[in-house]
């Protein structure tokens, strides 16, 4: 009898500890360090500067932007309390947050609002991403938290591009102090501080104690690892090196899934990959050319059997989710209809290309890029590959149109303000041509470009939404790409980490991440 | 490694000069050039008999001789075009169909290997050939007059030396750009230096000898001297080298191709698909295994080959070892 009370006893004390213990689980806990593997590391963490997803993943750690994108894709104020836009669309009154200090104890407010937007706008300062916010004439300080931003003209996506990751507000003491070292060692507001950045291997956050959200962050520090190779990560998030990984070799998911100490989320991603025409040569010039191409690709086999079905095939030049967006019909697979377009066009034995392409940089690029190419071949298209490193590729594509070198490219671009304007002005507009912006295809449709210009003006949401469709409609009969698909990020976290945030803008987030065993 | 195989290398043409009764040297080769090239002969004779003897090289003469056949026949052997893709029978294991199994586009990989054979020989031979092309008269020229020439071709022989072989090609391939001919020529050019030393220690050694001596004496010219006396007694040393370089070769190249600055898609270069295929090492073994054993195979091969020919025509091994001591 004696032994059976002590044997309920305890079964109770084991189950009450184990409903503490779940309780508790449910409870953020403080302290300890989260690691985050990903694959490139960032260029530079200077904001204006920046040019990556990778950059603006850690960025969004240490700096924050007056306005953010929510999970849902909605456009919310971060550091700005509350905002008005007069009636014609030109002028912007941005009232702050108060009692927020940068990490060096400058306070945020007006003129630390002033101070980076002409920094961001100063033509001299070279913005790579200057084009997002460039209609701003005018930034006027009205009191200690209040700014007005002025237009030359209505400009509808302003909130959706101040809350791109490169218009981070940093300190404006560090800015001025560390003149170019403000590069790897950002001052912001947000809920980390920088500590060290070992460069080719990890940079270190560490918790910024007077954080402005009450409670925030809960972790001591967060690391982020760059492991390059696909398979090594994987290897590094098994043994328990990370605790979360970016771009999950497709190969590999089966098996992490198969692990119960490995958690695999599959997150839409706003990232189109596309491989561009170079519309000004021939035989891209025709229209014809063009469609045969988008006929000639497999894309469904390409999603299901390269990046096994982690993707969505395009029916629009950008993916769903995104204002303004509006399905079409994708070109179906159709090799026959490829070659009569093609022999309709002149080139019945067809012709020879070549085929830029980067390795490493989008999820299994290189491969994609030669299974175009094998399907290319059975149209009698010949694509030659060439392979060039993410940094050398970029500077390589991005020549004036008398000066390129590209029949095709392979790019993908993440249309991170979720909104229509920054998916299409950029690669449509022929204003964006380079050297000016990163319109490499160099296709130039005078109606695309006075409704991109139009919708740019247009308050109204519902005639925007119109514009857009009408554009889209146009783009996909023209053809400048060939369409291929959207990504879906594929990450993969341990066990035991709470409250990792997996944004549509290719990041992973630790900001209110917490581990259950610090 | 050059350094051992230039001391060990016997010079057949040593033993064609011998003392008279009389205990003058006396040279009887020049004008008899008939009985030279009959003597040369039975030498060839006695060193492929004893490399008959030696089995490890037939086993290496086995291996590049199925290589070369399969090299040659690719377009019979291979059973698919090894560019045909077909996204929906990727990664399948080896199967009757597809005896080593299909890669990530669905390729079939034994014919990618097959026709791989053909790229990695004609690498090693044509990259030995412009080592060959362009060291061998380079070293015959520094080591027969020496002086200023030689100074100025032995330092940037040791700038050359003073990089390892593959950073060398990468180098080379850096600044003539990416693709199979820039490999080629990339490799041949690292392999020049080795060329460059080889025979320029043995024309060091040969020019002394008595029967260079009495060409010159005779009023040779240096031409005649360096291409009819001299490098025709480095032969020997060049081919043992030249094989095991040609292994070499195809490792450099595979090397250049793993890391991206060889071979383009969709030429099926060993070192390529073993690249490509580590992405799947834990989900598809194949892809990297065999690629990875046809490089192993084929450059085993070529040692093998490379260290009997050596053992063959070196009469110094021969006496302290025997012949097929080895094997």
């Amino acid at each position: 009898m004696r032994r059976l009370s002590r044997v309920v006893g305890l079964t109770l004390v084991v189950v009450g500890l184990g409903i503490l213990g779940a309780l508790e689980a449910q409870e953020p806990k403080r302290g300890g360090r989260v690691v985050l593997g990903m694959g490139v590391e960032p260029e530079n963490l200077d904001t204006i500067r920046m040019a990556s997803a990778p950059a603006a993943m850690v960025s969004e750690h240490i700096t924050q932007t007056l306005f953010t994108v929510d999970l849902q894709g909605n456009i919310v104020p971060e550091l700005v309390e509350s905002y008005e836009v007069s009636e014609d669309g030109r002028v912007w009154t941005l009232r702050l947050r108060r009692g927020i200090t940068f990490h060096d104890g400058t306070p945020f407010n007006a003129e630390a609002v002033k101070f980076n937007l002409d920094r961001f706008l100063d033509p001299e300062s070279k913005a790579p991403f200057r084009f997002l916010i460039a209609r701003i004439t005018d930034v006027e300080v009205l009191d200690e938290y209040t700014v007005r931003l002025t237009t030359d003209q209505p400009f509808a996506p302003m909130l959706a591009h101040l809350s791109h990751s490169f218009i981070g507000m940093l300190s404006p003491t560090a800015v001025q102090e560390l003149g170019s070292g403000i590069e790897t060692n950002p001052v912001g507001t947000g809920h980390f501080k920088m500590k060290t950045w070992t460069r080719g291997e990890s940079i270190l956050l560490e918790r910024n104690p007077d954080y402005w959200e009450a409670g925030l962050p809960y972790l001591d520090e967060v690391m982020f690892r760059f492991i390059p190779e696909d398979a090594a990560r994987v290897v590094a998030l098994e043994a328990g090196e990370v605790h979360a990984i970016m771009r999950v070799p497709p190969a590999d998911i089966p098996r992490l899934e198969a692990d119960p100490d490995i958690e695999v989320l599959k997150v839409p991603s706003v990232r189109t990959i596309y491989i561009g025409f170079n519309n000004q040569k021939a035989p891209f010039t025709d229209v014809r050319v063009r469609r045969a191409l988008n006929y000639c690709v497999d894309k469904e086999a390409l999603v299901e059997f390269v990046l096994e079905g982690v993707g969505r095939v395009s029916d629009a030049p950008f993916s769903p989710g995104i204002f303004g967006y509006s399905p079409m019909t994708p070109y179906e697979y159709d090799p026959e209809r490829a070659k009569e377009l093609l022999a309709e066009a002149g080139y019945p034995d067809g012709f020879k290309v070549n085929l830029y392409h980067p390795t490493g940089r989008y999820l299994m690029d290189a491969a994609i890029a030669e299974a175009v190419q094998a399907q290319l071949k059975e149209c009698g298209v010949e694509a030659e590959l060439i392979t060039l490193e993410w940094a050398t590729y970029l500077a390589t594509l991005r020549k004036p149109p008398e000066e390129a070198v590209h029949d095709m490219y392979l790019l993908g671009w993440g249309c991170v303000t979720n909104d229509a304007d920054y998916c299409l002005y950029p690669l449509f507009h022929s204003g964006e041509w380079p050297p000016v912006g990163w319109h490499l295809s160099y296709y130039k449709n005078e109606e695309v470009d006075r409704l991109l210009d139009e919708a740019r003006v247009t308050p109204d949401p519902e005639r925007r939404a119109a514009l857009y469709k009408r554009v889209i409609e146009i783009i996909w009969n023209d053809a400048p790409w060939l369409f291929l698909y959207s990504e879906v990020q594929v990450n993969a976290v341990r066990k035991g980490v709470q409250g990792l945030i997996h944004h549509p803008r290719e990041y992973i987030l630790a900001t209110e991440a917490w581990l259950e065993q610090p | 490694m050059s350094e051992r195989e230039r001391s060990s290398f016997g010079d057949p043409a040593v033993t064609a000069v011998e003392p008279t009764r009389a205990g003058k040297w006396k040279p009887q080769r020049e004008g008899a050039p008939g009985l030279e090239r009959r003597r040369a002969a039975g030498e060839l004779r006695r060193a492929l008999r004893r490399l008959g003897r030696h089995r490890l090289a037939l086993l290496g003469l086995l291996i590049v001789g199925i290589f070369t056949v399969c090299a040659i026949l690719a377009p019979w052997l291979a059973p698919y075009d090894p560019t045909d893709a077909s996204l929906r029978e990727r990664r399948q294991p080896p199967s009757w169909e597809h005896p080593l199994g299909t890669d990530e586009l669905g390729r079939d990989l034994l014919s990618r290997l097959l026709w791989g054979a053909r790229i990695s020989m004609l690498i090693g031979l044509i990259a030995v050939g412009i080592g060959v092309a362009l060291g061998v008269p380079l070293g015959a020229l520094s080591g027969y007059y020496g002086g200023r020439f030689d100074l100025l071709v032995q330092r940037l022989v040791d700038i050359m030396l003073a990089f390892p072989g593959i950073l060398l090609a990468i180098a080379i391939v850096a600044v003539l750009g990416v693709g199979l001919e820039n490999v080629m020529i990339a490799v041949g050019i690292a392999s020049v230096p080795i060329y460059v030393r080889l025979v320029r220690g043995s024309i060091l050694t040969l020019k002394e000898q008595e029967y260079v001596l009495a060409a010159r004496a005779l009023g040779a010219s240096d031409g005649r001297i360096i291409f009819r006396h001299l490098l025709p007694n480095c032969l020997g040393p060049i081919l043992v080298q030249s094989t095991l370089q040609i292994a070499t070769a195809i490792l450099w190249a595979a090397g250049l191709g793993f890391l991206g600055l060889g071979a383009q898609p969709p030429t099926p270069e060993w070192g390529t698909m073993l690249s490509k295929g580590r992405v799947f090492i834990r989900v598809a073994p194949h892809l990297t295994l065999f690629p990875g054993l046809a490089i192993f195979l084929l450059v085993l091969g070529f040692n093998l080959l490379g260290d009997g020919l050596r053992d063959a025509l070196d009469p110094r091994m021969r006496k302290l070892t025997g012949p097929g001591a080895r094997a």
